[in-house]
């Protein structure tokens, strides 16, 4: 069966500060949770912005390997495109539009759906979403960072994805709201069956919630395997679970 | 009299305004401050002039002609001038565009000579009397259709969905583009607004003074009036530019012809000084 | 060449010492032949014609090193306080105005109104530059923008005021008892004038002051953290490249015996600005080359306009009626070309290929 994100060997380097990823493997099979872990700086980020087309904005480049969705390549397509072709990101600092209502927010996210399944589609969002519906007609700017991260969440919903990246959910959010969205993540999943990549600091977390983890060190990956595989390792037990709150930095 | 001069000012202001609105456009969606938007300004005159009088095209088809033109002219310069400088200091763009005037005064002047042309329309140029006060038909034909222009472009924006996206594109570029919007094809509709948005200016302005290549310099105008509004506002753009129109009567007519331009440099001074975001900008850190 | 392993660069820069004094001492016979061979339009009794010459004569010379004058402080100023004056020409007229007191009104001699000039100028700048202490980057910009236009318009009052819309009329210049009459005469004035310029401005550059500042040039809140230091070392910066763009402007007023407003315009202001991406932003050496294109390209145009001869219909009206509409073009088509695929300018291209010739030297 044909993973829903195949990256093989993918090296990426910025134009200002050099290599960022070197012959990375990683894959998503249909319709499961993985998690991508690492510290500050490992290249994380780098990683999902290849995938979504982001890299050009950064400056950055694909010096190698290469990237399937559902088996056909998507190597440097226009993220616009990869909406299209099914598939949906919550950036790293949520990135809602601060001067656009909610609603206006996630009409934006419905742009690219047929007229006629938009209202039903956003509907869903809200009933997913109850606070957003209260806050419809506010701007996005005004609201808390948990209802931030729910807006973000939603515009990327709103399509109805197959492939889904979210990338530093909980950073700034307390870990309650944090938990209960990382629920609702999981219950939207499997009721659209989609495929979702995590990518979190806050490695307990994230291997609650995942089928399978990858660990970024330094632009490579240095463990994988099953969620409970590598919450058992030593590298993750004293690097990541039993280390003390790190500073988030940007 | 005052009000004589306020009724000019506030005309001349509303093109202004539209001028500056195009200018704020580009600069929301593209953060690209545009020094050759009074060459835009000058190039619809000159192309009003072209199809006009040259052709002596039908007055609706002109104008059409006129948006068009100059809505091409904004896509190739956002394709191939800006669009290769992207990722570049604001200063590179802002550079480019000063050179882009250089160009686009220079190819003018090499094409249509250096004399200035006269732009006669089916606008009327008549005078009627409201009372004590001459009001002149151009004046209020430009006004009208200019606030016609601005309230067109301000429904555009709030209520349809090309409008929206390009508001989410200006709120956001790597947003927009993770939400699925065509960046690309936002910034060139903004290029395209922007220079036809100024492309009107001019057909007004090239029938109240005369057509040649100094209307950059009323053309320029828009800049004091978008900075004194608001760099990152809609709103404080059009304002801006009422503004301007405003002190530029005023001081031809109560200090001298010569000096209408200088108070609004001295007031865009004192604004970088005291309050650089404008009347109606927020503060924002880091940004310059 | 010895076997010694841990010397070789410097055998080779050894070995390219002499060839480099050899290379100056004929840079300095040429520039010192160059006003005979243009005034004489002859290379040692050979005749020359004046499409081989680039049209040249020795007025545009002299123009061309007091524009370098100019373009050399704009250059200075971007390069080690990393601000950026569009209205530059403003202290041309400043420059130009105080000549117009001092000399044509007071009638100083004129090295003391070339000293006015500076002083003035350098005033001027400390005002220009004060906007920099509260914003930077684009505002600052719109900053120069604006006093740009003040400038101007205060040098047409006066101007209007004491003289009359015909122009500013200059007296004749000397240096004591020797009168700058001859194209030659200013030519051997300008040429040291320029040389010292530059050494002088090279030399602050290299100061720890020059380097401190340009370290901090790019990095803003590096800058504003460091305190107060930096921001008074750019008000010096901003106030030394006017005074020598205010001597620029007297000299040029000088050398035209006569000058409006008009010439001081943004227009004008604006073609520094594309004299220094042309030769290179920030670089000196890209002053100078950005100032003789600026210079030159108008009299290659003629040269070319004339084999035009019988053309007809646009390149007619580009080549022979609209000659400086059409240096023009090329001068901003030639900025918009460098900006996209070589924004370092002709200076930082050669600074490129000399590396890259380094190189390719050091490892055969």
């Amino acid at each position: 069966m044909t993973a829903a994100l195949e990256i093989r060997d993918l090296s990426v380097r910025y134009a200002s500060k050099g290599f960022a990823l070197d012959g990375v493997n990683l894959s998503i099979p249909k319709g499961s949770i993985v998690a991508l872990l690492g510290a500050n700086g490992a290249g994380k980020t780098t990683l999902i912005r290849s995938v979504s087309g982001l890299l050009p904005l950064h400056s950055g480049q694909i010096t190698g390997g290469s990237i399937h969705m559902d088996g056909q390549s998507i190597l440097n397509m226009a993220s616009h495109k990869l909406v299209r072709k099914g598939m949906g990101q919550v950036p790293e600092g949520r990135l809602v539009f601060k001067q656009l209502t909610v609603e206006e927010n996630l009409r934006v996210g419905a742009a690219v759906l047929p007229r006629s399944t938009e209202k039903e589609r956003m509907d869903a969002v809200y009933a997913l979403f109850p606070r957003l519906l209260e806050r419809r007609l506010q701007s996005a700017g005004w609201l808390s960072g948990g209802e931030q991260q729910m807006l973000a969440l939603g515009r990327a919903l709103v399509t109805q994805p197959r492939l889904l990246l979210v990338d530093e959910l909980s950073l700034g959010l307390a870990p309650l709201i944090v938990s209960a969205i990382y629920k609702q993540l999981k219950m939207v999943g499997e009721t659209l069956g989609a495929s979702i990549l995590v990518v979190e600091q806050n490695a307990r977390l994230a291997l609650d919630f995942a089928s399978t983890a990858y660990v970024l060190e330094r632009g490579r990956i240095s463990l994988h395997g099953s969620a409970a595989e590598v919450a058992a390792s030593d590298l993750v037990r004293e690097s990541y679970l039993g280390a003390t709150r790190e500073a988030a930095t940007p | 009299m005052l009000i004589q001069v306020l009724l000019s000012g506030i005309a001349l202001g509303s093109i202004y305004g539209l001028v500056a609105l195009g200018f704020a456009v580009v600069f929301k969606a593209t953060d690209v401050f545009n020094f050759a938007q009074g060459m835009f300004v000058a190039f619809g005159a000159f192309f009003a002039v072209t199809t006009i009088t040259t052709l002596g095209l039908p007055f609706p088809i002109a104008v059409v002609a006129i948006l068009a033109a100059s809505s091409l002219l904004g896509v190739l310069i956002h394709m191939f001038l800006i669009q290769p400088l992207f990722g570049r200091p604001m200063l590179a763009v802002i550079m480019l565009t000063i050179a882009l005037s250089i160009v686009m005064r220079a190819v003018i002047e090499i094409f249509y000579g250096v004399q200035a042309r006269t732009l006669t329309t089916p606008i009327p140029t008549g005078v009627f009397m409201v009372g004590d006060v001459r009001i002149s038909q151009l004046h209020l034909v430009a006004a009208l259709v200019s606030w016609l222009c601005m309230a067109a472009f301000g429904a555009f924006f709030k209520f349809t969905s090309v409008g929206l996206l390009m508001r989410a594109t200006a709120d956001g570029q790597e947003a927009a583009l993770v939400s699925g919007v065509n960046v690309k094809v936002m910034n060139r509709l903004a290029w395209a607004i922007g220079a036809s948005l100024a492309a009107i200016g001019g057909l007004f302005l090239g029938q109240l003074q005369i057509v040649s290549t100094e209307l950059e310099h009323i053309g320029l105008l828009a800049l004091p009036a978008v900075v004194i509004g608001g760099l990152q506002s809609i709103p404080g753009a059009i304002i801006g530019g009422l503004l301007v129109g405003l002190i530029e009567q005023l001081s031809a007519s109560y200090i001298s012809p010569k000096s209408s331009d200088i108070l609004v440099y001295v007031l865009l001074l004192l604004i970088l000084m005291v309050r650089p975001w404008g009347l109606f900008g927020q503060r924002e850190l880091g940004r310059v | 060449m010895t076997a010694n392993p841990s010397l070789p660069r410097a055998t080779g820069a050894q070995t390219l010492r002499p060839l480099r004094w050899l290379a100056v001492l004929l840079g300095i016979a040429a520039l010192i032949y160059l006003p005979f061979l243009l005034t004489e339009r002859s290379i040692f009794g050979h005749r020359l014609s004046n499409m081989q010459l680039l049209n040249m004569g020795l007025s545009q010379m002299n123009l061309m090193l007091i524009t370098m004058l100019g373009a050399l402080s704009l250059n200075y100023l971007t390069g080690s306080a990393g601000l950026i004056s569009i209205g530059h020409a403003a202290f041309y007229a400043v420059g130009a105005m105080t000549a117009a007191i001092t000399g044509s009104q007071w009638g100083w001699p004129f090295p003391l109104v070339l000293v006015s000039a500076a002083v003035t100028g350098a005033l001027a700048g400390l005002i220009a530059g004060l906007p920099s202490l509260r914003v930077r980057g684009l505002y600052f910009v719109l900053s120069t923008f604006a006093l740009h236009y003040l400038v101007v318009f205060v040098f047409m009052e006066y101007q209007f005021k004491f003289f009359s819309v015909v122009g500013i009329p200059y007296n004749a210049a000397s240096l004591g008892a020797w009168e700058l009459n001859t194209p030659m005469r200013w030519y051997f004035f300008l040429l040291p004038l320029v040389a010292i310029t530059y050494w002088l401005l090279h030399n602050s550059l290299n100061t720890r002051e020059g380097r401190a500042m340009q370290a901090m040039r790019d990095h803003e809140l590096a800058a504003t953290s460091s305190g107060i230091d930096v921001r008074f070392l750019r008000l010096k910066a901003f106030s030394f490249s006017s005074a020598i763009a205010a001597v620029a402007g007297a000299l040029f007023a000088y050398y035209l015996t006569n000058v409006t407003s008009e010439y001081f315009g943004i227009q004008f202001a604006i073609q520094f600005i594309a004299m220094i991406i042309i030769g290179g932003m920030g670089s000196l050496p890209g002053a100078l080359v950005g100032a003789a294109v600026w210079l030159l390209l108008p009299s290659v145009i003629t040269g070319m306009a004339s084999q035009m001869g019988d053309s007809t219909g646009l390149l007619r009206s580009a080549f022979v009626d609209h000659k400086p509409q059409l240096v023009q073009a090329i001068f901003g088509s030639l900025v918009v070309v460098l900006l996209i695929f070589a924004p370092w300018g002709i200076a930082g291209m050669v600074t490129r290929v000399k590396a890259r010739l380094a190189a390719w030297w050091g490892k055969s």
